[in-house]
């Protein structure tokens, strides 16, 4: 981090183009035959000119409708996707949970899973042991954590999951609709988790349509409307304009 | 510079990485990992059946001298065959998590340089049974298997990127692997080709690689500084050439893939 600025995730004049295909020409021989063709795909503005700080310690909800944008914003925070123009600058080590789960082999046990989930993280092996007995007590998967993950139902792997990357203790910590975790207990403790964390220094950034759990959990609101910020602020004041707007 | 840092800073997930590829090629077989070293085997032993017999060929020690090019050109075509997918079969990673996406390709090649040097011990053992025996001259191999690793792993590189966007690239780099095969002295000598012509079959990299390993296990000799020294060049220019070509092209691997 520099000296003079404490921004951790600064986004500069970032412009987000897809380009759409009506008929996607993969292959050689339908580039070389249509290679004149070149009007069957459209570029479409999903983020335009966003300019954000998002300085340390706080925690931010994006919110917004669907497709306006909140999510390809998170995405390019964590460099899965790069800006069609403008820079996304990041400062600290960043976890991701766009979809908890993501790299889970299905034969490997809970606990080979958790190693091997961590260290895509960026994890070493000694860090990973030092926090596994953290990992699976948050979990409370004492009892299934050396059976392979294809026996597990969904609320388990969802536990263990969201076990590994909210321990895995990273700076910013990215999360992309997934407050909805497990049963009631596993939620509530979930979201105590959150809690704690904001009130260390860690920075976290929510996307979420669960307007309660958010006003509840976050300090500051940014509101996406159609690849654009439309209001940038205190949560309860943003939520209360968009909600007024949805209305 | 940044790649080592990257891959110093992930090398937990290198390490698993390349375990699951070791591990994960014969998975359910049941002689699973032995299957790496009995396909290269039955591979000479058909070559070793058609090409005396039928063929006639005649060269000194054919069998050990088939065994030293088979298991370096399987070393090269696993890499290259796995190499080139790794980044699709990856795909529901690449597409939720950010990792440095050089560990796919980098874990393809060293689970292949892995495999590799056990594979090696059957070379040795053809060796001291077959009566060629071993000298000192094998320290040269951990050199000449390198030079194959950044060779090949440069070649990755660039196609797993390119395979992403242009999918038939796989199947035109399957024609090309077949046609290098005979295009490398594997099964037969360079000596079989008039010298006006020979030196064509010397612009193939592998060539010298072959021809360094046989140097080393069975005639016994130091492998030749020229050849040597060209592998070298060749071997770093691919290598940053395939690294510039991936750089370029994973900015889009999550859309695209």
């Amino acid at each position: 981090m520099t000296k003079n600025d404490n921004y951790v995730i600064k986004v500069e004049n970032v412009t987000k183009k897809f380009k759409v295909f009506y008929d996607k020409a993969n292959t050689l021989k339908e580039r070389l035959v249509f290679w004149k063709r070149k009007n069957n795909s459209e570029d479409r503005v999903v983020l335009e000119n966003i300019n954000l700080n998002i300085k340390k310690g706080e925690t931010v909800a994006l919110i917004g409708v669907n497709g306006s944008g909140k999510s390809t914003l998170l995405k390019l925070m964590t460099k899965i996707i790069y800006p069609t123009k403008g820079k996304i600058i990041t400062h600290g080590k960043l976890t991701s949970l766009l979809e908890l789960g993501a790299g889970f082999h299905e034969d490997f046990t809970g606990r080979e899973n958790i190693y091997f989930n961590a260290s895509i993280f960026g994890l070493t092996h000694s860090e990973i042991d030092k926090r596994i007995e953290d990992i699976i007590k948050f979990s409370e998967l004492e009892n299934f954590i050396d059976n392979p993950v294809r026996t597990y139902s969904s609320g388990m792997y969802m536990r263990l999951a969201f076990s590994v990357a909210i321990n895995v203790d990273a700076e910013i910590l990215l999360i992309d609709e997934i407050l909805a975790v497990g049963d009631q207990h596993f939620q509530d403790k979930c979201f105590n988790k959150l809690k704690e964390l904001r009130d260390s220094d860690k920075t976290v950034v929510i996307v979420s349509h669960s307007i309660d759990a958010v006003k509840r959990l976050c300090t500051r609101g940014i509101w996406i409307n159609k690849g654009h910020i439309r209001m940038d602020g205190d949560i309860d004041v943003v939520i209360d304009e968009y909600l007024k707007e949805c209305k | 510079m940044q790649l080592i840092n990257n891959l110093y800073q992930y090398r937990e997930l290198l390490k698993s990485n390349v375990k699951k590829e070791i591990r994960g090629k014969y998975k359910g077989s049941f002689l699973g990992i032995l299957w790496s070293f009995i396909n290269p085997l039955l591979q000479v032993v058909v070559y070793a059946i058609v090409f005396p017999y039928i063929m006639r060929i005649k060269t000194d020690n054919y069998l050990i001298y088939l065994i030293i090019g088979i298991i370096p050109w399987t070393f090269f075509t696993t890499v290259l065959n796995q190499g080139m997918i790794t980044v699709r079969m990856n795909a529901g990673i690449i597409k939720k998590v950010y990792f440095p996406r050089e560990i796919l390709p980098i874990s393809v090649a060293l689970s292949g340089l892995i495999n590799f040097f056990i594979s090696c011990i059957i070379i040795i053992l053809f060796c001291i049974f077959g009566g060629v025996g071993i000298t000192w001259h094998i320290l040269f191999l951990p050199l000449i298997a390198l030079l194959q690793f950044f060779l090949t792993l440069g070649i990755i590189f660039a196609f797993s990127a390119i395979n992403i966007y242009i999918k038939d690239c796989e199947y035109i780099i399957n024609f090309f692997t077949n046609m290098l095969f005979y295009a490398t002295p594997i099964l037969y000598q360079t000596t079989l080709f008039p010298e006006k012509v020979r030196w064509i079959l010397y612009l193939n990299p592998l060539t010298e690689l072959i021809e360094a390993y046989r140097d080393i296990f069975l005639y016994h000799q130091v492998p030749g500084f020229n050849e040597i020294i060209y592998l070298i060049i060749i071997a770093i220019i691919i290598f940053l050439l395939g690294l510039m070509i991936f750089r370029k092209l994973e900015k889009g691997f999550a859309e695209e893939v």
